[in-house]
């Protein structure tokens, strides 16, 4: 084989592109030649510098504790032997083997049970610490966006203008948030997401603006998220707000309804 | 006098899967903190869908603490290895789920690395200072070579389709993934 076309077949090799009888010639030619083996290693490097060069996105924090909670399903139980009944013409030799038997498997038992405890406080552990780094992101997030309503809030030019803090009612997505800024006068706001889950694409999210001089929530239209779960979007109520009391958004069908479905509240906040 | 000084260094990397194998958890806790949010770029890209990223890399990182024991460095070294998992479960994922269309779609994407200066996944891997370097590196490959490549590695179409996709002859693909994948290793040849 050329040196051209074995360097051929170790590039696609990294790619994952051969076809199934080049794959079976190059790894018969890899198994026998070290240089080979060396043109590899330095395209795996080419191929993961590829593969990392992809916009950054980070995983929700609970799948970790997904895939432990997996691994805990899965470790094997102890499944203790069956000791067969002493029998014979020497009871009480018999019957010390199997004490000691017994004991032995005790130990083993003990052991092992020991283990799998520790093992499960080092996973109970691991989880909390998950938890709380999870709680401290959030605490961190929430507070740079209270600080950065507290610092709209205090600008004059913004003085006519209704800010409003949208927290998540989602157990599955508890860093999603939102602001609201609402001019009561132009009738008309701007408002911005984050971390809120995206959606198939045959749903949408639809903002409702509460006015407690109006009986029923007002639609503000229909929107939905980037991958990441951000937006901002400008909206425009549907009907005449006198006082924007609370911004809500809910899960709907896609095009949004006339009125909300209450049950499926994901945001809220005044 | 200095006997220890020609001695590899031992791959940390390495220690760690040794130490999953023997089932402990910290160490598959560490090496999950250490390459999830690469992985997860990775799946991410292939699969343009949260939950099904999700789900592929809670595949691969089962299949690391099953498979720790088996890791063999022919393969690449782990972080490696776990980048050719990575991608192979969510090309099987798309395959699986007779989403072929999804495939052809990736491939007609637009080239999606990042330009100079903008983040990548590489720098979520603690300790990698060469980020910057190694994504310019990718960014500055010719276009026709870095888009063969990539539909290659993310859109896991055969080199025929390719050739199909892109509309040119077969030998032509071959020879763009060749030397683009060449040129790329003698640029990286001492940063990574």
């Amino acid at each position: 084989m050329s040196d051209e076309r074995l360097e051929e077949l170790a590039a696609l090799h990294v790619l994952g592109a051969l076809t199934p009888a080049e794959q079976s010639e190059f790894d018969a030619a890899l198994g026998r030649d070290p240089e080979l083996r060396v043109l590899v290693a330095g395209l795996l490097a080419a191929r993961d510098a590829v593969a990392g060069a992809v916009p950054p996105v980070t995983p929700s924090p609970a799948l970790k504790q997904r895939i432990l909670a997996e691994l805990d399903a899965r470790r094997p139980k102890v499944v203790p032997l069956p000791v067969r009944p002493a029998a014979g013409n020497f009871p009480g030799i018999w019957l010390s083997w199997a004490l000691t038997a017994a004991a032995m498997l005790l130990c083993g038992i003990l052991y092992q049970a020991r283990n799998d405890l520790q093992e499960q406080v080092r996973g109970q552990a691991e989880r909390i610490e998950a938890l709380n780094q999870m709680a401290d992101a959030l605490r961190s997030e929430t507070n740079t966006l209270r600080q950065t309503v507290a610092a709209l809030r205090e600008t004059t030019k913004l003085a006519d203008v209704r800010i409003a803090l949208l927290s998540s009612l989602l157990n599955d997505s508890p860093k999603a948030v939102a602001v609201s800024l609402w001019d009561n006068q132009r009738q008309s706001g701007v408002f911005v997401v984050q971390n809120l889950k995206p959606l198939p694409a045959d749903r949408d999210y639809q903002l409702w603006v509460l006015d407690p001089q109006n009986p029923a929530p007002v639609s503000a239209g229909v929107f939905q998220v980037d991958p990441q779960g951000n937006v901002r979007i400008q909206f425009k109520p549907d009907k005449k707000i006198l006082t924007a009391g609370k911004f809500a958004v809910t899960l709907e069908p896609k095009g949004g309804l006339p009125a909300p479905t209450l049950k499926n509240l994901v945001l809220l906040g005044g | 006098m200095g006997g220890n000084q020609n001695q590899p260094v031992p791959d940390p990397d390495v220690e760690l899967l040794r130490s999953i194998s023997a089932g402990d958890r910290h160490a598959f806790a560490r090496f999950y903190e250490q390459y999830c949010k690469l992985l997860f770029s990775i799946a991410f890209r292939i699969l343009n869908d949260q939950k099904e990223a999700e789900d592929v890399l809670q595949e691969v990182f089962l299949q690391i603490w099953d498979k720790a024991g088996s890791y063999n460095p022919v393969l690449g070294r782990p972080g490696s290895w776990a980048v050719t998992l990575t991608r192979n479960k969510a090309i099987d994922y798309i395959r699986a789920h007779e989403r072929r269309s999804r495939l052809l779609e990736n491939a007609s994407t637009e080239m999606f690395v990042s330009t100079p200066g903008s983040p990548t996944a590489h720098e979520s891997v603690p300790g990698r200072g060469d980020a910057e370097l190694i994504s310019s590196a990718v960014a500055e490959l010719p276009a026709d070579q870095r888009k063969a490549i990539e539909m290659a590695f993310f859109s896991g179409l055969t080199q025929h389709e390719i050739s199909e996709t892109l509309k040119e002859p077969l030998g032509t693909i071959k020879a763009r993934i060749r030397r683009g994948m060449l040129k790329l290793r003698d640029r990286l040849e001492g940063v990574v």
